[in-house]
């Protein structure tokens, strides 16, 4: 696979189909992995294809520094070309701005990552190239989708709020969590915004509930569960968590998967004269 | 006299320590993490750890803290010191190089006028610190000239001798007079001293050819391409022991409010965002070369230290692998190639 | 031990609308004592805050010669500045300072100056402009040159009519074209090209250029064919500050913190400096 990927990345550089390739390489130590950014020919060896790609490399896409490199191709699994299809119907980027390097990708992590457990993508659903085998992709019951929520769930409101006020004390507002996502594409984020001031910069209590609840918000009807928020959080905040809780709660509603079928409208952002609340009509 | 102190002990110090009034701290499990915090007894000690998650830094130097309130009645303000910040504890098990790293921050902190909220905490707390017998492969501190046993930072140093036995080194006065306080914990010298059980940390650059080299290269490609992978969080400065930027902010209901000191970092694009929208570090190909600058060029000049200790904690949890040590060693790679030329 | 983040309360005793969004305050110590103790130079900076909004950083816009009070201008703009804007008098506003370091002026004795502003970056220049009219006998020629966008944007109006009609100072104003009103008296174009045809003698002269960065990028070069050496030659900076003091680590260009080692600088250290502004 990573001879065919590397093979790939090559010719496309060559052939100047695109200006860079975005993908995985070597990481620090032999458990990580790290994003290059190949933009010659003769570099294509430091792509690489291993469980330790964890990274969904679209949050390059909103990047400036990224974007400058030019027209990229892109590495992505099955869950990381949902984020494509999301970044494209919200009017992020056209089809034609990048080319797709679908992977197909039996799980990642060690041990595996929670997000491959209910994972019904192997196969990319959007890709100019797949490299490795084209699995069929079952679509897996809704319950089956969301049963990491099982026991979340079964927690009182008390103990619900109790878990979560222990979670947040610990956040440290680093932004990690929305640097990283690829659908915080906001230039200015709301925590930015001082006029007025919507969150509390600190990081007390208050102005952690309030940038965590929002942040979750903000991604409800769009998360795709790539898990790099949590991934990343450097005080381990089970983020996904909530965006999880969120996405079933819109899924319920909406019956709407973000980035799953590119012919779906938005849950968040379509309006229809038959929506079944009062306010929008 | 040399003294040692048993593990079987610990649970004795910590509870003596808190029936004389102070708060005791130490490395803690807590899920995926072990972070100082605070402890009632040696048994939630965790003792098996290479590095804590959280730096020392925030027990001086918390992520949020009021240094000023106040009420507004009309066109009327009255101020209101803040109070009990800095409570007498003992952190117990920190490691050497965050230790380490209080002495270079008190420069900072100190610069032609003292930030009290710093220099009261630093006087409240006792460092007790228990040398590195493993490392793990982010570990550097021994390329920034310290050692996983150094001593400076701390007021009492611990280093294992043997599975359940540590030997007991004073530092300071400071912790001359703990350890006085609390005699009757402690051991006689134990036979077995000379067998210091200290990690073999691998160094992995050359100090000496950095700072020559950033003199000459604030224009470099390395700091955009090194940095591509950025993504701009915060992740770094605030796991930083020795990263000290801060913002200012107001919080305030209608009649009452608080100005606030929070951690803030270089790698945000808003840190030196001007209200104009003019930003002298535009890109984070800049942000990045600041925070390598600032370390090991900036700090040097103005304090004649080094702005890092070597713990490794940046790379560890950087979200994209951004790795300190390796941007040092391609720096001391591109010092060893200009010298050829030359 | 004192705590270094704790501002001076002052009251609000004046207020002059000098321009659409720029405004000054006249400041007055609550507490006399602090006010009686309190000393700054020409070129030092400060911290005004709005307690509920935060601090902003600005220089210190009059002279020390003129120590019963303290006035700063501001052009509103941000989360503080529109905050500070809502002030009246009788209002409490905190400042912090002085900070930074200062115009040299005893060194200027003797000497010609010329003093170049553009926009609202004559508040900063006003401070040390004051200063030395206010000990005129000690200097030889005083020149300003002031230019601002259109008629409405000069600020300190009445000063620049006191100054104008001043015999020991010479006043060139200007807007840029299009600013212009049917009956400005002062000139039209921009402060670059004024300067050259205003062709200051170099000879024993010290000048001030204070400005947004493209005026001062283009004026250093004009000062320079006129002559002036780069050593003779003052500016002051400005970059976002949160404490003023050296602590929190943003205000810095290279290895210099412009927060203590500025707001003051010549040419000469300027041209030393990284390309970080």
């Amino acid at each position: 696979m990573i001879e065919a990927l590397r093979k790939k990345a090559e010719e496309l550089l060559k052939n100047k189909t695109v200006s860079v390739v975005f993908g995985y390489g070597e990481g620090s130590t032999p458990e990580r992995t790290r994003p290059v950014f190949i933009t010659k020919p003769e570099e294509v060896n430091k792509l690489t294809w291993n469980k330790y790609c964890v990274y969904n490399l679209t949050t390059y896409l909103k990047r400036q520094e990224t974007r400058k490199l030019g027209k990229p191709a892109i590495v992505v699994k099955g869950c990381d070309a949902r984020t494509l299809i999301v970044l494209m119907k919200e009017s992020q980027i056209k089809r034609e701005d990048v080319y797709i390097l679908g992977v197909s990708c039996d799980g990642v992590g060690d041990p595996l990552a929670e997000k491959c457990k209910a994972c019904d993508v192997h196969t990319p659903r959007i890709y100019d190239d797949l490299i490795g085998e084209k699995g069929e992709n079952k679509e897996l019951p809704f319950d089956e989708r969301y049963a990491e929520l099982d026991e979340y769930e079964n927690l009182s409101e008390k103990e619900k709020w109790e878990f979560w006020q222990k979670q947040f004390e610990k956040c440290i507002k680093c932004y990690a969590c929305s640097n990283i996502c690829p659908l915080c594409f906001c230039d200015r984020c709301i925590v930015e915004k001082n006029q007025p001031q919507w969150i509390d910069p600190s990081a007390h209590a208050r102005g952690n509930l309030s940038w965590n609840v929002t942040r979750a918000y903000h991604l409800a009807g769009r998360c795709i569960n790539c898990e790099e928020c949590q991934r990343v959080c450097p005080v381990d905040i089970p983020l996904n968590l909530l965006n999880k809780k969120l996405a079933k709660e819109a899924e319920k509603n909406f019956n709407y998967r973000p980035g799953y079928n590119i012919d779906d409208e938005l849950a968040m952002s379509t309006y229809n004269e038959k929506d079944n609340q009062d306010f929008v009509r | 006299m040399e003294k040692s102190l048993n593990k079987k002990d610990f649970d004795n110090f910590i509870t003596s320590l808190r029936g004389k009034g102070y708060k005791t701290f130490a490395p803690k499990k807590n899920n995926n993490l072990v972070v100082l915090d605070e402890v009632q007894g040696a048994d939630e000690i965790s003792l098996d750890h290479v590095i804590t998650n959280n730096s020392i830094k925030e027990f001086f130097f918390p992520k949020t803290e009021n240094v000023l309130s106040y009420r507004m009645e009309k066109n009327q303000v009255q101020i209101e010191e803040p109070e009990g910040f800095a409570v007498k504890a003992v952190i117990f098990g920190s490691r050497p190089c965050d230790a380490f790293s209080l002495p270079v921050m008190d420069k900072v902190f100190n610069w032609d006028c003292s930030d009290k909220f710093w220099v009261q905490r630093r006087e409240a707390i006792t460092i007790v610190t228990i040398a590195c017998d493993k490392c793990d492969s982010y570990c550097f501190c021994t390329s920034v000239g310290l050692a996983p046993d150094a001593k400076q930072g701390s007021d009492v140093l611990l280093t294992k001798i043997s599975s359940d036995n540590y030997v007991v080194e004073t530092v300071t006065e400071k912790g001359e007079s703990l350890i006085k306080e609390f005699e009757s914990v402690f051991s006689g010298p134990s036979s077995d001293s000379s067998d210091r059980q200290v990690a073999t940390v691998e160094k992995k650059f050359e100090i000496e050819k950095v700072k020559p080299w950033l003199d000459e290269n604030f224009v470099h490609a390395v700091w955009t391409d090194f940095s591509l992978k950025c993504i701009g969080c915060g992740a770094c400065t605030f796991v930083c022991p020795t990263c000290h930027c801060f913002d200012i902010v107001d919080e305030c209901t209608m009649t009452k409010g608080d100005r606030v000191k929070n951690w803030d970092g270089c790698q945000f694009k808003m840190f030196t965002m001007h209200t104009s929208g003019h930003n002298p570090r535009s890109t984070q190909g800049e942000r990045w070369r600041q925070r390598i600058m600032h370390k090991f060029k900036y700090y040097v000049e103005k304090f004649d230290s080094i702005l890092c200790v070597g713990c490794g904690r940046c790379s560890r949890v950087c979200p994209a692998d951004m790795n300190i040590s390796e941007m040092l060693e391609i720096i001391e790679t591109e010092a060893s190639q200009s010298e050829n030329k030359e | 031990m004192d705590n270094i983040y704790r501002p001076y309360l002052m009251n609000i005793s004046d207020m002059v609308e000098e321009a659409p969004g720029v405004r000054t305050y006249r400041l007055n110590f609550l507490n006399e004592d602090e006010g009686k103790k309190f000393q700054f130079r020409a070129g030092q900076f400060a911290l005004y805050s709005v307690f509920g909004y935060g601090e902003c950083t600005f220089c210190i816009a009059s002279s020390p010669t003129r120590m019963d009070y303290i006035e700063c201008t501001f052009r509103q703009a941000g989360r503080v500045t529109n905050a500070l804007r809502e002030l009246n008098v009788g209002d409490t506003l905190g400042f912090r300072g002085p900070y930074g370091n200062v115009f040299p002026i005893d060194e200027w004795e003797g000497k010609n100056l010329v003093f170049i502003a553009g926009g609202i970056a004559l508040p900063p220049l006003r401070s040390v402009i004051w200063n030395c009219l206010d000990l005129r006998d000690k200097f030889k020629d005083v020149t300003i040159i002031y230019g601002a966008k259109t008629v409405a944007d000069l600020v300190y109006k009445h000063e620049l009519k006191e100054w104008d009609a001043r015999d020991d100072v010479n006043l060139v104003t200007t807007v840029d074209p299009g600013g212009e009103t049917p009956d400005w008296p002062g000139k039209v174009g921009f402060v670059p090209t004024v300067v050259e045809q205003a062709e200051p003698s170099s000879n024993n002269t010290i000048a001030v250029v204070c400005g947004p960065p493209i005026m001062i990028k283009f004026t250093l070069p004009v000062l320079e064919k006129l002559g002036f050496k780069q050593d003779r030659v003052y500016t002051t900076l400005e970059n976002r500050m949160k404490c003023g003091l050296g602590k929190c680590g943003r205000c810095n260009i290279g290895c210099t913190y412009v927060c203590k080692e500025g707001p003051v600088f010549t040419a000469q250290e300027i041209n030393k400096m990284p390309d970080e502004f």
